[in-house]
């Protein structure tokens, strides 16, 4: 055997395990859950091909509606906050605290990312329990009316949506602090220089440098958001009504309760498929900065 | 001199507020757990924490609570699947990196590229196929189901752009000097690899510590459940029973977090470095 083909060989036996992980579990469930989903299948009964089907059907299914809207307003009411807070807390840590106490608060912002969602929505639901509730409490102490969190149509997604800013917040903000760190430290200076205000050093130097990060941030933050399942299974499941009801957990209910609806299970996964592809094009098409040649 | 004096107290007063704003995001993010701890340590059934409730008699808690529903079983479950779910991933994906990375052959960078564009693909849309396949291989139910699908691109990515900064010179000396391939792997390559390693570590742990959905979809026996799922089955049976979930809860948590006290810096990093979650 030749040298090259020896070392191709060798190249072949190293990727190998892991390609045939991808491939059984996620490249070929790519193309089963496209073929699926123009069939309609259950457990008890083998697929049949129904055409578009199942993309009518979501069209007038009250839940994938639902679902659909709610998705809408979650990415809207968390993205923007979790973005900005985080940007915030990364900018003024780096300007004003780079020693132990920043240190101490970048550190305890990270400790819901790493607490699984099950057990922080286990405890937020009691928080924001209505009679006997921290939250509540606290709004009573300054004389406010008590809100049912999570007990009505009204509150119970946004109130989900604060549990996952508060749980993604440290994330970001470790992700943002690393570019911060990134800038070189002449612009500052020179900026100081000239006599610019700490905000204008924020304005006009972290920002616009940052623009790549963000970018990041909020595409991820927006992939995440439809991906939203286990705060809302574990704090309301879904309900009161449909208020709280997410895509993936309309994938859940309709594959794996009852029958076991596989083939509209996986229409609405293709259609998640379809807008975390279309955020992701928009993401290299247009924000992506140029490769540098 | 009087507006930079002017612009001085403003930018005081900017940071007074940020820093109240701050601290009080801080322990919001702190107190939860503390809550959470202390709740499990009182035997009054209630959301409401009064410190006279804590009292050694709240530990019985934890005791009813390792005794239910197989949670001391899903608990072992939880730790071995875990720990499998690192060493495969560690293994698996330092091998492709390597690969990759160090070894030409056609079709490398199609390969590559084939690789990054799975990462694109949530968990959640192959949720099905991927029970069906494992259905269909009497895979459900097994400790293999519950850590093979962690194993993804994720790792190799991860691994590479490390393993790309490693110098082939390194590697070459040995193969002058007549080491075989697999030793200058194992004794080499995985070596210099180390602190990747344990970025990908973490992220493994954390990640399947925490799974939920699929645990949920592929267990169907309850001696094979994590403790993310019985802690989930436990908050919607005892619904009123606030001590006794926030024990379940405070298990749950406490090993991501000791693992998080014990390797903060490599945590961060790992997050900063790839900025990417698995």
């Amino acid at each position: 055997m030749s040298r090259k083909t020896r070392e191709a060989f060798e190249g072949y036996v190293y990727i190998i395990p892991s390609f045939i992980i991808l491939l059984i579990f996620y490249i070929i469930p790519i193309f089963m859950s496209g073929y699926y989903s123009f069939t309609s299948y259950s457990l008890v009964k083998a697929p049949r091909f129904v055409g578009l089907r199942n993309y009518m059907k979501m069209l007038t299914d009250s839940y994938v509606l639902a679902a659909i809207k709610n998705t809408f307003i979650y990415t809207l009411v968390t993205v923007p906050f979790q973005t900005i807070l985080a940007l915030l807390f990364a900018a003024f840590l780096a300007m004003r605290f780079r020693n132990w106490f920043g240190e101490m608060i970048r550190s305890a912002m990270f400790i819901p990312v790493i607490a699984s969602a099950v057990a922080c929505g286990a405890v937020w639901a009691v928080l924001m329990d209505t009679d006997n509730g921290l939250l509540n409490f606290i709004l009573h102490f300054f004389g406010a009316k008590g809100i049912n969190w999570l007990g009505s149509s009204q509150y119970a997604l946004i109130s989900i949506c604060i549990v996952a800013i508060w749980k993604n917040v440290g994330y970001f903000l470790v992700i943002y602090y690393a570019g911060i760190m990134g800038i070189s430290r002449d612009l500052f200076e020179a900026a100081e220089i000239d006599g610019a205000s700490k905000w204008q050093e924020f304005r006009l130097i972290t920002i616009p440098m940052l623009k790549p990060v963000t970018y990041l941030i909020v595409t991820l933050g927006i992939i995440w958001s439809f991906q939203v399942f286990d705060l809302s299974y574990v704090m309301t499941g879904g309900g009161p009504g449909k208020s709280t009801v997410t895509l993936v957990m309309d994938i859940y209910n309709q594959a794996f309760k009852g029958n076991g609806k596989m083939g509209y299970a996986s229409a609405i996964a293709m259609v998640l498929l379809l807008f975390i592809v279309i955020v992701n094009l928009i993401e290299n098409r247009f924000f992506k900065p140029k490769e540098e040649v | 001199m009087r507006t930079k004096m002017m612009h001085r107290k403003n930018f005081n007063v900017l940071t007074v507020i940020g820093v109240i704003a701050m601290v009080i995001f801080t322990i919001s993010c702190i107190y939860p757990f503390i809550y959470m701890v202390l709740l499990s340590l009182t035997s009054s059934n209630t959301a409401v924490l009064r410190l006279q409730d804590i009292s050694l008699k709240g530990l019985s808690n934890y005791y009813y609570v390792l005794k239910s529903r197989n949670f001391l079983r899903s608990l072992f479950n939880s730790v071995l699947v875990s720990v499998l779910a690192c060493f495969f991933n560690n293994i698996i994906s330092a091998m492709a990196a390597y690969g990759f990375a160090k070894k030409r052959f056609p079709g490398n960078r199609f390969l590559f590229s084939l690789f990054m564009l799975t990462l694109m693909v949530p968990g959640q849309v192959t949720l099905i196929p991927d029970f069906l396949i494992m259905r269909s291989f009497n895979m459900l139910n097994t400790y293999l189901s519950l850590y093979i699908l962690i194993i993804n691109a994720f790792g190799v990515f991860l691994v590479k752009q490390f393993m790309d900064s490693v110098p082939d010179e390194l590697l070459e000396a040995a193969k002058v000097d007549g080491c075989p391939e697999h030793k200058i792997f194992i004794q080499i390559a995985l070596p210099l690899l180390k602190p990747v390693l344990v970025s990908l570590t973490i992220f493994t742990f954390v990640n399947i510590w925490n799974s939920f959905l699929w645990p949920l979809v592929a267990v169907t026996k309850s001696d094979m459940y994590t403790l993310t799922v019985v802690l989930s089955l436990l908050k919607a049976q005892y619904t009123a029973n606030y001590g006794f979930i926030m024990a379940g809860a405070t298990v749950t948590f406490v090993f991501p977090f000791i693992l998080y006290i014990t390797l903060q810096k490599q945590f961060v990093e790992g997050i900063a470095l790839s900025g990417v979650k698995g």
